[in-house]
């Protein structure tokens, strides 16, 4: 009892109070099972990351939109100097607009007059028809000339139509300029309708003739005058001052001074409107031009990124054959789905090397679903559908 | 095919020979430690409840002899239990053969101080271990990664065109080397020293309570100044 027991209470130390090594062991491989399974069941969520490889592409992209806005600033100067002429072929419309007005009065006065106003008018549908047809096939001929920018295009000829309109405006504003001369106009109007009123009974037929006669003097007028461009606002102001006219004297034969003052109220307001509407054209302009330029610029941007992710993937997943030489190109015609699927991929300018081309066909049917399409509005997506894509392995390597 | 080749399990089965050695050494380490936090817990906490136990009993007022007497002597036992068993014994072996009262306390101490020591071994028991793991796997695993990389560069020299698709999967095979380490480093970190806390507090108790059952020695002594009652 004297020596062995204290020998003994340290040589078995682990007895009640220590713990056995299993139930640790359990523990800890089942703490690691556990990791490893929530790691392998977290992994189909993670493994997204690597497709987001994408997103390093899309950096990449935005830094090359940025060297295609250089081009685009070219490319929207020759755009807006191709919209700068067909500015004219609207001017010749434009008589489409002053034309009916006549002709209602004329057929109020007199059925001759009238005919003639149709068959002018019936002309000049012609020659806007025939000017239409030129503008359309010149819009053709340019949309076969550059396919790429087609939706820019697209945008132009918005662009132009609201030039055009605001032209008209803008020579309404023209008119409006003109509104103190009209006005003054008008007071000698009113004094020599008050002389009318004393000659009216004798002068009514003679007037009426005559008038019939200055109406289709003044169309043809007009028609002079819608052939010079510049000159056509001051023209169109003293033709609508002569309808103006017109249209008194044939308020003073009729005796509706009513009518009349409704037709000044009338003109008037049609004054407020064309100074609001040059107000709101001449803003319009200027926000019209900005948006139209940010939206041709937005979807050229949208092309070219979405071109850009295309190329980047198929450059990705090209394995170019080791005796290709850098001075090889092959351009590819590709074909897309709605949903980014290849249809076809074709070469439309071979290299040369048929093991080239092929492997730059594999390359793009690797790389293919290109879903990224989807993410584009839907008349990009059709000119997307088919794009080419030239490639030389001296991009990629 | 691009998940299959990334994934975990895939990149470990295709890494290089020592990257998976470093790793199966990462994975044991990290397993061992495991064992040693989940034992160590388990045995501070159970110490720790003994403890309580026991002093609850022995400042209860009951008398040293019968204390000494209801712990067997064939059953030995941990902590301040220990401490006190086999203070009380030395004395009473002493008690018979001297009459000073210095040599008595002496022995005691000395005993006391030597089940202290012991029970200091049992309680730290391991937790080098736990320290070992958690410096060292860090190392480990930066120089599987370092070899996964020298071996991703060697193997990037050979190909044409180096793409960040060639060089993706070596690199990723390689850090999984460094966030092993790094899986087994945190926890070994963490509860190194948790334990080894809980465990010097646990120690300064016992001590604690050594310097008391002293005290009480003392006492006995100098009031009996002969032969104790326990004799």
């Amino acid at each position: 009892m004297a020596k062995g027991k204290p020998q003994m209470a340290t040589d078995t130390p682990r007895d009640p109070q220590d713990v056995g090594y299993t139930l640790p062991t359990i523990l800890a491989v089942a703490v690691h099972l556990g990791i490893i399974v929530f790691s392998l069941i977290n992994w189909p969520s993670s493994s997204a990351e690597p497709d987001s490889s994408s997103i390093v592409q899309a950096t990449l992209v935005s830094t090359e939109t940025f060297t295609d806005q250089a081009q685009q600033v070219t490319e929207q100067q020759a755009a807006m100097n191709t919209a700068a002429e067909p500015t004219e072929t609207p001017d010749t419309s434009e008589p489409e607009a002053t034309a009916p007005e006549p002709d209602t009065q004329a057929a109020e006065q007199q059925q001759a007059a009238e005919e003639a106003a149709r068959q002018e008018a019936q002309a000049q549908a012609e020659a806007l028809a025939e000017a239409r047809a030129a503008a359309e096939a010149d819009a053709q001929r340019r949309a076969e000339e550059a396919e790429r920018v087609a939706q820019e295009q697209a945008a132009q000829a918005e662009a132009r139509e609201a030039e055009a309109q605001r032209q008209r405006e803008a020579e309404a504003q023209r008119a409006q300029e003109q509104a103190e001369a009209e006005r003054q106009r008008e007071a000698e109007a009113q004094r020599a309708r008050e002389e009318a009123e004393a000659l009216r009974e004798r002068e009514a037929e003679e007037q009426r003739q005559r008038e019939a006669e200055a109406e289709a003097e003044a169309e043809r007028q007009r028609e002079a005058e819608e052939a010079r461009a510049r000159e056509e606002a001051e023209a169109e102001a003293r033709r609508e001052a002569e309808a103006e006219r017109e249209r008194e004297a044939a308020a003073q034969r009729e005796r509706e001074v009513e009518a009349q003052r409704q037709r000044e109220a009338e003109a008037e307001r049609q004054r407020q409107a064309a100074a609001e509407a040059a107000e709101a054209a001449m803003q319009r302009q200027l926000a019209g031009e900005a948006e139209a330029a940010a939206n041709a610029q937005q979807a050229q941007q949208a092309a070219n990124s979405f071109i850009n992710i295309v190329r980047r993937a198929v450059e990705q997943a090209w394995l170019i054959p080791p005796g290709a030489s850098d001075s090889l190109s092959a351009t590819l015609q590709i074909r897309l789905g709605p949903s980014g699927e290849l249809l076809a991929a074709s070469i439309a300018t071979s290299s040369g090397d048929s093991a080239f081309d092929r492997s730059a066909i594999q390359a793009v049917e690797q790389a293919a679903p290109f879903s990224e399409l989807r993410d584009l509005p839907a008349d990009q997506q059709r000119n997307l559908r088919q794009i080419n894509l030239r490639f030389t392995p001296g991009d990629v390597r | 095919m691009n998940d299959n080749t990334m994934s975990i399990p895939h990149l470990i089965m295709n890494a290089s020979v020592v990257v998976q050695l470093v790793m199966l050494l990462l994975m044991v380490g990290s397993i061992l430690s495991w064992v040693v936090i989940f034992q160590r817990s388990i045995a501070l906490r159970r110490a720790k409840q003994e403890y309580n136990q026991f002093e609850e009993s022995f400042w209860s007022g009951v008398d040293l002899n019968e204390l000494y007497r209801e712990i067997p002597a064939d059953d030995p036992r941990h902590g301040a239990e220990h401490m006190f068993q086999s203070g009380f014994r030395e004395f009473n072996r002493l008690m018979p053969k001297t009459r000073n009262a210095d040599t008595v306390l002496e022995g005691v101490q000395r005993s006391m101080r030597v089940a202290w020591s012991r029970e200091e071994d049992r309680l730290t028991q391991h937790l080098v271990f736990l320290a070992t793991v958690a410096s060292a796997s860090p190392y480990i695993g930066l120089f599987g990664t370092v070899w996964g990389i020298m071996g991703s560069f060697q193997s990037l020299s050979m190909t044409q065109q180096a793409t960040l698709a060639t060089v993706a999967p070596w690199i990723a095979e390689a850090l999984i080397a460094t966030a092993m380490g790094l899986f087994a480093a945190i926890p070994a970190v963490i509860f190194y020293n948790r334990l080894s806390n809980s465990a010097s507090r646990l120690l300064g108790k016992y001590e604690d309570f050594a310097e008391e059952f002293h005290a009480i020695l003392h006492r006995n002594l100098q009031g009996r100044d002969g032969k104790p009652s326990a004799s």
